[in-house]
């Protein structure tokens, strides 16, 4: 039961380190009292009126935020954070987690299609094209991943870094990874939904508490992605001298800015070339991981 | 009455409920995603049932195959974005015909199947067993069903590209209108186009 609230907190300084982190790489001015930023800036949301657009399908316009941050909440729940220490240690941890990625998708596309408004409509396809091949290359490298555990719970994943952590043993997974982490969360070169070509895409036409809910959420799914990533490729609770969850949180911070600093470096791509490069370049490189991975479990 | 017999009734509801207002919706998008509960509100019940892997696998690949299908339905329609009302029933003679008979058929398979009745242990190693059965005397029948839908999907890629192998898939196709028998919503045929 300790779990729940280790994953509140979690997701809360990650929301919160990554807003901060957005802040300092977008380069704007960083005095010292700006750690409190995020928060007036969402105090700011929130008073903001709520714009409608035209017959929008009310019902996905407003499950859609919500559905994002459910979501993220659950990827997290299989994360342990010390061993048997999870909210839910379930032997289909990372298929779990595929879930949350696939519905994910689903969530943002809804975002933009309910709202009846070309801009997000654009958004909403766009997403789906390379969201989708996206999602696909990251299931190949987690089942390599899954491989050497023998299990795809996350917790023998993380049990079977003891020797060696898998950012060493499978260097194409954690590259391949954070592609989707950069897709799911909107951001940088695999943010093709929420773009500023598309004057912010499926986020176009929302204001006020809405904009702020939908914010939050994409920052809870990159805080929840990171967790993974880091429980999966960096050993996540493991290290010497502190507790588990502290190890947990420091890798997922590391993950975090890492994520924040290529979101805001890399340029993007037109769609179809990204499209190409998805499915030509990069799935291939994901089936050679698994590769990797299957000659090395070998006995 | 148990709280796993609740889950269960709550679910079977919200599967066959959502499942109805597939047909009952004007929208492609909408009819999908109902559809897509429906089968989450199914992989639910067959976590209840034990079966964690092929319930998660569910939710995964239902998530993405209706995604995938709302996305076909409308590059294959034509109705602009599929934000154009339009009916969700054809055949429909055809259609009861072949859902009675669907529906007689389980029915049927369900009163006279011998079903197990103990239950599964909580150790029982479920996923294991279902890895060892893919990969060994069910192996055939899953691989050509995988084959087949590769195929399926390799055909329907090559139908919907518009730079198609007999030249542009979209030539002399005409998009419907809003009404029947009207003008065609959205991009007007080339052949029109010249006239004007």
């Amino acid at each position: 039961m300790t779990a729940i609230p280790l994953v509140f907190a979690l997701l809360a300084a990650g929301i919160w380190l990554s807003a901060l982190a957005e802040r300092f790489a977008s380069g704007r001015r960083f005095p010292s009292g700006t750690v409190f930023a995020p928060l007036l800036q969402a105090a700011r949301l929130l008073s903001q009126q709520s714009v409608r657009t035209e017959h929008p399908d009310g019902l996905n316009w407003v499950l859609s935020p919500i559905a994002y941050l459910t979501l993220a909440v659950a990827g997290l729940s299989v994360v342990p954070f010390a061993p048997e220490l999870a909210v839910a240690p379930l032997d289909t941890g990372i298929v779990l987690w595929g879930a949350c990625e696939a519905l994910t998708i689903v969530a943002v596309f809804l975002h933009g299609w309910s709202a009846n408004s070309m801009l997000p409509l654009i958004g909403g396809y766009r997403f789906v094209a390379i969201g989708l091949p996206a999602m696909l290359l990251s299931m190949f490298v987690l089942i390599a991943a899954a491989l050497p555990a023998q299990s795809l719970s996350v917790g023998a994943i993380v049990e079977s870094q003891r020797s060696l952590w898998n950012v060493v043993r499978q260097p194409l997974g954690l590259p391949l990874f954070l592609l989707l982490g950069l897709a799911i969360s909107l951001r940088g070169p695999m943010d093709y939904g929420d773009a500023a070509d598309l004057s912010g895409g499926t986020a176009a036409e929302v204001s006020g508490p809405h904009r702020l809910a939908w914010g939050i959420a994409r920052l809870a799914m990159l805080t929840a992605f990171a967790a993974m990533g880091a429980s999966v490729f960096l050993g996540g609770y493991l290290g010497p001298w502190l507790p588990g969850p502290v190890w947990l949180a420091l890798k997922t911070a590391a993950l975090l800015l890492v994520l924040t600093w290529l979101g805001r470096n890399l340029a993007r791509m037109p769609a179809p070339r990204m499209m190409a490069a998805l499915w030509l370049v990069l799935l291939p490189l994901s089936f050679l991981d698994l590769v990797i991975a299957g000659v090395e479990a070998l006995p | 009455m148990t709280a796993a017999d609740l889950a269960f009734y709550v679910l079977s509801a919200v599967a066959v409920v959502s499942g109805w207002r597939v047909f009952r919706t004007d929208s492609m998008v909408r009819a999908s995603f109902l559809l897509m509960l429906s089968f989450i509100a199914v992989a639910a019940i067959m976590l209840m049932l034990a079966a964690p892997y092929i319930g998660m696998a569910t939710v995964f690949m239902m998530a993405v195959e209706m995604m995938v299908m709302a996305l076909f339905m409308v590059m294959f329609m034509m109705n602009p974005a599929g934000l154009n009302p339009m009916s969700m029933v054809h055949q429909n003679r055809l259609s009861i015909g072949a859902a009675a008979t669907a529906f007689v058929g389980l029915t049927v398979a369900v009163l006279f199947t011998d079903l197990p009745h103990e239950k599964v242990a909580r150790q029982a190693p479920v996923i294991r067993d279902l890895g060892h059965e893919l990969l060994g005397p069910s192996m055939l029948v899953f691989e050509s069903a995988g084959v087949t839908l590769l195929a399926a999907m390799v055909a329907s890629v090559v139908l919907s590209a518009r730079s198609g192998r007999f030249g542009p898939s979209d030539e002399g196709s005409r998009p419907p209108g809003l009404e029947p028998g009207g003008e065609p919503a959205g991009r007007v045929p080339e052949s029109e186009q010249e006239d004007e």
